[in-house]
């Protein structure tokens, strides 16, 4: 889903760094309020395996392959406000030293799979959470919202596509369709590996569920994820 | 979290990484990711303003070669996770929590 140079116009490109630029604000200072010595280790780690597993493209229907983000874990596990910055390092050393992603798209492509691929991912699994106060409950939420997070991530993807007129030729419904229909398919995948992750998590480490989320004080206590299954 | 386990999760977590890049590297190379092809197929054509030193995670040269595309994977994870370090240690002088 990494978007290269000249895909976008460059007006979409300039949109997409500005709403961004918003959330990297918001990331940043909540990230210095709130990121504590203990988190600093894990959320190295869980971002350099995430680098490391998106090298791994698996085989998925009509001959296209696909790669787990990472988002949703990060998110899960860490924060959205420390999931955006991790998965922005993530972002920014493939587009510099691979090409893999543009350096003009680079704002859609944080947007993307950094902001709505790790925000959308922690809201679902928290509401699902808090509905369910139960390790299903928190599996199910882990499940869906990698797997609507993926969706919303490509239907943004086609949104900036379809709005970009003069490089991209073709309206917003097909190229909205087209990158809804296939991640639809590779949404389920991150679902399947996010959940078991988790699940594994759950059952081995729950200390690291546990610790403070680096997430939006709106949501309220932050580590309600790891709250909601306590003592289960 | 005592150090000493700090330090042990960060091994494990870098030992598993190279798992993953050894994987990516000699099974599951291949890439031909669904965006790409969609996009191919509307027409949609790239125009890269920067030219990154190791295209699609190949030194120049050496595309193709499993042992020197494990070896990029290999050092790269390792920069993802000092630039991750440093970030987030800049971002938490001297806290404990």
């Amino acid at each position: 889903m990494h978007i290269p140079d000249g895909f976008l116009d460059l007006w979409i490109c300039a949109v997409m760094f500005l709403l961004t630029a918003i959330f990297w604000i918001f990331a940043f200072r909540g990230a210095r309020e709130r990121l504590g010595d203990k988190q600093v280790p894990l959320m190295g780690t869980l971002t350099a395996m995430f680098f490391a597993a998106q090298m791994m493209n698996y085989p998925i229907i009509g001959g296209t392959t696909a790669h787990l983000l990472g988002g949703p874990v990060l998110a899960i596990v860490l924060g959205p406000y420390a999931g955006l910055i991790s998965m922005t390092i993530i972002l920014l050393i493939q587009a510099l030293f691979f090409g893999d992603g543009g350096i003009t798209t680079f704002g859609a492509n944080v947007w993307n799979m950094g902001v709505v691929g790790v925000f959308v991912p922690y809201l679902v699994c928290l509401a699902a959470a808090r509905a369910a106060k139960s390790r299903t409950g928190l599996l199910i939420g882990a499940f869906l919202g990698a797997f609507i997070g993926d969706l919303l991530a490509a239907i943004c993807a086609g949104l900036e596509l379809g709005l970009s007129t003069l490089s991209f030729p073709y309206s917003v419904s097909i190229a909205v369709t087209a990158m809804a229909i296939h991640h639809s398919v590779i949404g389920i995948g991150e679902g399947v590996v996010t959940a078991t992750i988790v699940g594994i998590l759950l059952k081995t480490r729950p200390d690291l569920l546990q610790m403070p989320k680096i997430a939006p004080r709106w949501l309220g206590e932050p580590r309600v994820v790891a709250a909601e299954v306590r003592g289960q | 979290m005592t150090m000493a386990a700090a330090r042990r999760m960060v091994l494990v977590g870098v030992a598993v990484s190279l798992v993953f890049v050894a994987v990516g590297s000699i099974w599951l190379s291949l890439s031909a990711e669904t965006f790409d092809e969609i996009a191919e197929l509307f027409g949609a054509s790239e125009s890269p303003v920067w030219a990154a030193p190791i295209p699609d995670y190949e030194i120049p040269g050496l595309e193709g070669n499993i042992q020197a595309n494990m070896a990029v994977g290999a050092l790269f994870t390792l920069v993802v996770l000092a630039v991750t370090f440093g970030v987030a240690r800049m971002l938490t002088p001297s806290r404990r929590d």
